[in-house]
């Protein structure tokens, strides 16, 4: 490889690494809890999926106590379920039958649950789990209250995971040619800056495949509207809907309302029924009423085919209601239009829902390992430059700034393990709830370890506090939550079990890494190999 | 060992110029590539084909304008390429 192009992937790879590095972090960091979002609510909320998962959505009674509280003639029901979760949220248009119907303007938007059959709204219903989820992809960002005609923190998101596409391009350009050789070297008890060359690159490489599919699906998932905008001013005369539709986002359901009362109601349990019947496997992603209660009205039921028989298949089934008949259907099983083949597979990669908890789990791994390769990036950049020859201002200046990252990065696993905890003990719930235990705590932990000013000692303790924390979840939920491992285990709340021993794991792994730490650095110290620095030391991160 | 800065961009405009042709510039050539596909295959496959590889090209493209010896130059051949494929719907239109 020629010296200058060389140097250049040298450069842009450092500048877009430094410029996404705390963000990206956050986003690996939340988006490994968020494979378990599912068990993360079950576990918070106590109440299993897996446990309850043979039973039947009460459709009937559900839809008899909507009519009741909204009068849903004339409307728009949309119930949208989600995999691994009895939370199933629902959506209610305003009436086009505005004469007959009192509340026809009225709409209503709430979650709702199937094994405790409890309404709330979406505010309430807000778990860690969503939280997690949401915060890998920076939606909380949103509030702040900037109007460039896209939520803020998505916008950031989508930049961070291009620049991180982009700095993966380079990075691998830059190893291209010592990939192998390269590959098999770790002199961990050399320099220390050779320790984070070495990590940084032997783990970048191996996570190099995950790394890469995650950033590409990560940015499509986020804000394929940049790709997609100009299209609908080209071609489609700025129609976005009509763009989703062709791209099956959104299933369009002709049918006009007509003001035609129907004499009664028709059973949509039997429709569904039969929908489950057919396609007993299939996962129902989507029901639809339209028009409630009118001569025009028409229940669309949408499928997905189960992940681990096929990656890509949707299917639906569109039912006239005034007569019972078919109108429209398509199974899971036949093979996938291009356009929904390609959209399953970047779906299902990035949520890695395609092998139980295995997947995940392998997922998760190399999420962290993706972090450690974040840290050891900062680490470089600060090692790097922090040389005699570079002027005092500009080494203050990059040493507070890695205190500054590193403090926000290792600060993210104590305060993840407190909120678990928190919720547990105290019950609480909602936004109103976990923004500010999470995001307090997170602030002063990074304050903190920004004011004592040691990598060292940031590194250290996050990991001692985070592991005695880790520790304490499963036994706060065995105390508060009156679950013990062994007894949700038993009961066959495997989705609640799994996130106990999860975090149990979690601290031994810690716990070791801690004491590893801790070894070394005595070693070092009586050896003098690591002469202690009063104010930038430096230690190994795990 | 930070980058050599033999090699890099010093000057500041030069900077500027490949920052933007990249950003900019690249995004104009991914998109209007695509639309001139759009021209010749099925409308709503080239879109979704677009949206699975469209930001890998498009980060292709930032990298080559870094790796243009002038920002001049480099923008220059953006907006030619810009220009070209964005032909079938200019004539279209």
């Amino acid at each position: 490889m020629n010296n200058r192009n060389y140097n250049i992937y040298f450069s842009t790879h450092t500048i877009s690494g430094i410029i996404c590095c705390a963000l990206l972090y956050v986003i690996f960091f939340a988006g490994s809890f968020s494979f378990f979002k599912d068990e993360i609510s079950a576990w918070q909320s106590n109440v299993s999926y897996e446990k309850n998962n043979q039973q039947a959505f009460p459709y009937r009674t559900l839809l008899d106590s909507l009519d009741k509280q909204y009068d849903l003639s004339g409307r728009d029901i949309f119930l949208y379920f989600s995999p691994n979760s009895p939370n199933t949220y629902v959506s209610i248009t305003p009436s086009q039958d505005t004469i007959q119907n009192k509340k026809a303007n009225e709409r209503a938007y709430f979650n709702y649950n199937a094994v405790t059959k409890q309404e709330k709204t979406y505010k309430e219903s807000y778990d860690l789990g969503e939280f997690l989820y949401r915060l890998h992809f920076l939606a909380q960002l949103n509030q702040v209250p900037l109007h460039i005609g896209y939520p803020f923190g998505y916008l950031v998101a989508g930049l961070v995971a291009f620049l991180f596409l982009f700095a993966l391009i380079t990075g691998l350009l830059l190893h291209w040619d010592k990939l192998v050789s390269n590959f098999f070297v770790f002199r961990p008890w050399s320099k220390l800056k050779t320790i984070w060359t070495d990590i940084h690159t032997a783990l970048g490489v191996i996570g190099f495949p995950f790394q890469f599919i995650f950033a590409f699906t990560g940015v499509i998932l986020i804000v394929n509207t940049v790709f997609l905008t100009p299209f609908s001013k080209l071609l489609y005369q700025g129609n976005m809907d009509k763009i989703y539709e062709d791209l099956e986002y959104t299933t369009t359901i002709d049918s006009p309302f007509q003001n035609k009362p129907l004499h009664a109601v028709p059973d949509i349990q039997a429709g569904i029924q039969q929908a489950q019947q057919q396609w007993p496997d299939a996962f129902l992603k989507r029901v639809t009423l339209k028009n409630y209660g009118d001569a025009s009205m028409r229940l669309a039921i949408e499928v997905e085919a189960p992940t681990h028989q096929r990656f890509a298949g949707t299917g639906k089934i569109i039912y006239d209601l005034s007569t019972g008949k078919v109108i429209q259907q398509q199974s899971p099983y036949t093979s996938p239009t291009y356009i929904s083949a390609i959209k399953s597979f970047i779906y299902h990669l990035h949520f890695g829902d395609y092998g139980g908890y295995f997947v995940k789990i392998i997922n998760f791994i190399m999420g962290i390992v993706g972090c450690v390769v974040i840290v050891s990036g900062i680490l470089i950049w600060l090692v790097a430059r922090d040389k005699k020859n570079v002027p005092v201002h500009k080494r203050k200046f990059n040493t507070w700034l890695a205190h500054i990252f590193v403090a926000i990065c290792l600060s993210m696993f104590p305060v993840t393990a407190l909120t678990f905890i928190v919720v547990k003990v105290t019950g609480g719930s909602g936004q109103s709830f976990i923004y500010p235990v999470y995001f307090y705590s997170w602030l002063a932990f990074t304050v903190y370890y920004i004011l004592r000013r040691s990598l060292d000692r940031t590194n250290r303790e996050t990991l001692l506090i985070g592991a005695i924390l880790s520790l304490a979840v499963p036994i706060v939920n065995g105390i508060y939550g009156n679950t013990w491992l062994w007894q949700s285990y038993t009961n066959g709340a495997i989705d609640i079990f799994f996130i106990d021993l999860f975090w149990l794991l979690l601290s031994v792994i810690t716990f070791i890494a801690y004491l590893k730490i801790v070894k070394r650095r005595r070693h070092a110290v009586e050896k003098q190999v690591l002469p202690v620095q009063k104010h930038d030391e430096v230690s190994t991160f795990v | 060992m930070p980058a050599n800065k033999k090699y890099l961009t010093t000057s500041i405009l030069q900077r500027w110029l490949k920052i933007t042709a990249g950003f900019f510039g690249g995004y104009g050539v991914m998109i209007s590539f695509f639309l001139m596909l759009s021209y010749f295959f099925e409308k709503k496959n080239v879109m979704i084909t677009g949206v699975a590889i469209g930001y890998i090209l498009w980060a292709v493209l930032l990298l080559f304008a870094f790796l243009a010896r002038s920002g001049w130059k480099i923008w220059l051949i953006y907006l030619i390429l810009i220009t070209l494929f964005a032909l079938p719907h200019l004539l279209n239109a």
